[in-house]
């Protein structure tokens, strides 16, 4: 059986870097055909508001719309 | 128009605040403003050289802190956190002045406003 | 067992990871500030072995002979396959 990644992300999505590394490691974790959950917990919601303008850095929104399309399970 | 005092605490990329700290030194500078920025602790990182943003999502914010060089801001490294972090005047870029404990105190004391990262 | 940490050295978290992960003698990996734990003598006394997320330490401008030379460098498909091989994985610190 496949092996499960649950990563918990609990910061917003541009006030820390723990957005990012969930993104890099659930989007290798995907390209490697594992199961990957994604928990947000507190204000790890904000990262899956819609409608985020991010320039400059990775935009939360797009990204993790990109690896729900790959796969990737996300729970609230 | 008196003088804003910005102090960066924090190491870079980890969380915002070196981001905001560049970001309102250069708005500072950019409104025709007088700005000192002053790296001290882990924010002394933020002038290490070489940084490599390739294919990270970030923005280089070594670059960042050249720009503010560049547009006028003057910024300061407190010598002892180099020393912590075991950097000295040669890790740096030119430009940036190494000063002690305090001469930060007297910049902070001449500046109008301070805004702490 | 495989501890994962993120915060810098200059954080009481980063040192509790590094402790918990010694107490553990357990193996670690340091992302995001963490990586400056790998600068030389910042890691004395632990004995386990000792990964680096290598494009946080190049975002950060650590050069190779700034670290200490037991630790290996690993990209996020390292990472995930470390993740994947351990019993357990905690973090992240």
């Amino acid at each position: 059986m496949s092996k499960t990644f649950t990563l918990l992300l609990g910061t917003s999505p541009y006030s820390y870097e723990n957005t990012l590394t969930t993104v890099k490691i659930a989007e290798s974790a995907l390209n490697k055909g594992y199961t990957v959950n994604v928990i947000a917990s507190g204000d790890g919601v904000y990262c899956f508001l819609k409608g985020q303008k991010a320039k400059g850095i990775t935009n939360a929104e797009e990204k993790f719309t990109e690896l729900i399309e790959k796969g990737l399970r996300v729970y609230l | 128009m008196g003088k804003i005092a910005i102090v960066l605490r924090r190491s870079p990329y980890g969380d915002i605040n070196a981001a905001e700290a560049v970001r309102h030194a250069l708005g500072g500078v950019a409104d025709e403003l007088s700005v000192d920025l002053i790296l001290v602790d882990a924010g002394v990182l933020l002038a290490k050289q070489g940084q490599d943003d390739t294919e990270t999502g970030f923005t280089n914010l070594g670059d960042t802190l050249m720009d503010c060089l560049e547009m006028g801001v003057d910024v300061y490294a407190d010598k002892h956190s180099l020393r912590e972090e075991n950097m000295d005047t040669a890790d740096i870029p030119e430009g940036i002045k190494v000063v002690t404990g305090s001469e930060i105190a007297d910049i902070i004391k001449n500046a109008k406003t301070t805004m702490i990262y | 067992m495989f501890v994962i940490v993120k915060s810098g050295p200059d954080t009481q978290d980063g040192k509790r990871g590094i402790k918990l992960a010694r107490d553990m003698s357990a193996d670690i990996c340091l992302i995001q500030n963490a990586v400056y734990f790998a600068r030389k003598e910042s890691l004395e006394g632990f004995c386990g072995k000792v990964y680096i997320l290598d494009k946080d330490a190049g975002l950060r401008g650590l050069k190779d002979d700034e670290l200490e030379k037991r630790i290996k460098k690993i990209d996020y498909d390292g990472l995930v396959e470390m993740m994947a091989g351990e019993d357990k994985v905690v973090g992240m610190y």
